[in-house]
């Protein structure tokens, strides 16, 4: 094992993340959407396939969390000290919120007395028993969950943008797949 | 006038006919739920308010006689997005029609304290018979403990795009217990 930090993030850390953000912004704007539907048996599907996807995702941020934590990953970019702060709260924040959404949807789940099934093909137990209360403030915290999710999600993205086109490093370019090594002058 | 005076007459000689014991289920203490199937799981509820007349002696079952009434819009099943769902148009129709009823006249003993009611439940406006299969605990406030099975679809039960069985169970099972009480002769006739 090198003891130089890699300068790109590996192929799976890549498709974790790529994969992760697709499955929240299509889980958000589903999220958004079904809750208005009327009563159907599409509306009941597209709930399950909500609950599916959202499952996946926590069990793709556990790997994900588990990954990162087990193998070497690149060295922070070099910025001003309230930048790799911010960074570092944002990061942290993200990989909080990326656990509570399902969680608290599942608990949500859980309370409201309806089954789960993962795609059809797992029963998965019960968080809670039908419980009113719980209901509530599983709902409150999905809700405002998913709004502050929403706003890390745009400063994760404005940030990595303004890195690629403003600043010109290699931010941006070290999570995207395909893209050749850095030059030697933006490595930190 | 006649017919009135008909009824009435039936009315007064009915007690006389029939000696079995009317009693009337102690709405505290007694129960009715059912099970269903929900995406291949069962879920349980019950109904919080129903009315049961029971006329039954053993001894005289042809003068036995089961009336309950069910107020479908008491549903539970621990869960609210369900109820509404019961309660609705595509469901109980509550809105349209309030009460369920099951009426039962006819008996058969299965044997020690066992017997079976062939009844009629009226559920949606549509009349099928349902048969409840029950235990006598007889005494001064007598144990009725019975189930019954049914399907959901032959009273229309969440017709229409909720018919597939695979996302809602067609069969339906129904327990009871009930613990009754001494009907007076005045809260039958006020019961009609």
């Amino acid at each position: 094992m090198s003891i130089v930090a890699p300068v790109r993030w590996n192929r799976f850390a890549q498709l974790l993340h790529w994969l992760i953000a697709l499955l929240i912004i299509g889980l958000g704007i589903v999220g958004l959407w079904m809750t208005s539907m009327t009563p159907s048996i599409d509306k009941i599907n597209i709930y399950l396939l909500h609950k599916s996807f959202g499952i996946t995702v926590l069990m793709l941020v556990g790997l994900r969390l588990v990954w990162r934590l087990a193998t070497r990953h690149p060295a922070e970019m070099p910025g001003l000290a309230w930048q790799r702060w911010s960074a570092s709260i944002v990061h942290f924040a993200l990989y909080v919120m990326m656990f509570v959404m399902p969680l608290s949807g599942w608990l949500f789940n859980s309370a409201s007395n309806f089954p789960l099934h993962w795609f059809g093909l797992v029963k998965l137990p019960a968080l809670w028993g039908p419980d009113p209360t719980v209901k509530f403030w599983a709902l409150q915290v999905h809700e405002y969950g998913f709004w502050t999710l929403a706003a890390l999600v745009g400063l994760h993205s404005a940030a990595a943008l303004k890195h690629h086109y403003f600043d010109r490093d290699e931010t941006l370019r070290r999570m995207l797949p395909g893209m050749p090594p850095p030059s030697k002058g933006d490595q930190p | 006038m006649i017919l009135r005076h008909l009824v009435f007459a039936l009315a007064l000689s009915a007690p006389f006919v029939a000696h079995a014991a009317s009693w009337r289920a102690d709405p505290k203490s007694s129960t009715l739920d059912f099970s269903g199937i929900y995406q291949g799981d069962v879920f349980d509820g019950h109904f919080k308010t129903f009315d049961a007349a029971i006329v039954f002696d053993p001894a005289q079952l042809a003068a036995s006689r089961f009336d309950v009434k069910i107020t479908l819009a008491s549903t539970d099943t621990a869960n609210s997005e369900r109820d509404d769902s019961l309660r609705g148009a595509d469901f109980f129709d509550t809105a349209h029609m309030p009460v369920a009823t099951y009426t039962a006249t006819h008996f058969r003993s299965l044997g020690g304290n066992r017997y079976a009611a062939d009844g009629t439940l009226s559920l949606r406006g549509i009349s099928k018979p349902v048969t409840l299969t029950f235990a006598w605990a007889a005494g001064p406030t007598p144990a009725l403990v019975g189930d019954a099975q049914l399907n959901r679809l032959d009273f229309k039960v969440g017709g229409g795009q909720w018919a597939d069985t695979s996302m809602i169970g067609n069969a339906v099972k129904v327990h009871t217990a009930l613990k009754l009480v001494a009907a007076t002769p005045a809260a039958n006739s006020v019961r009609k």
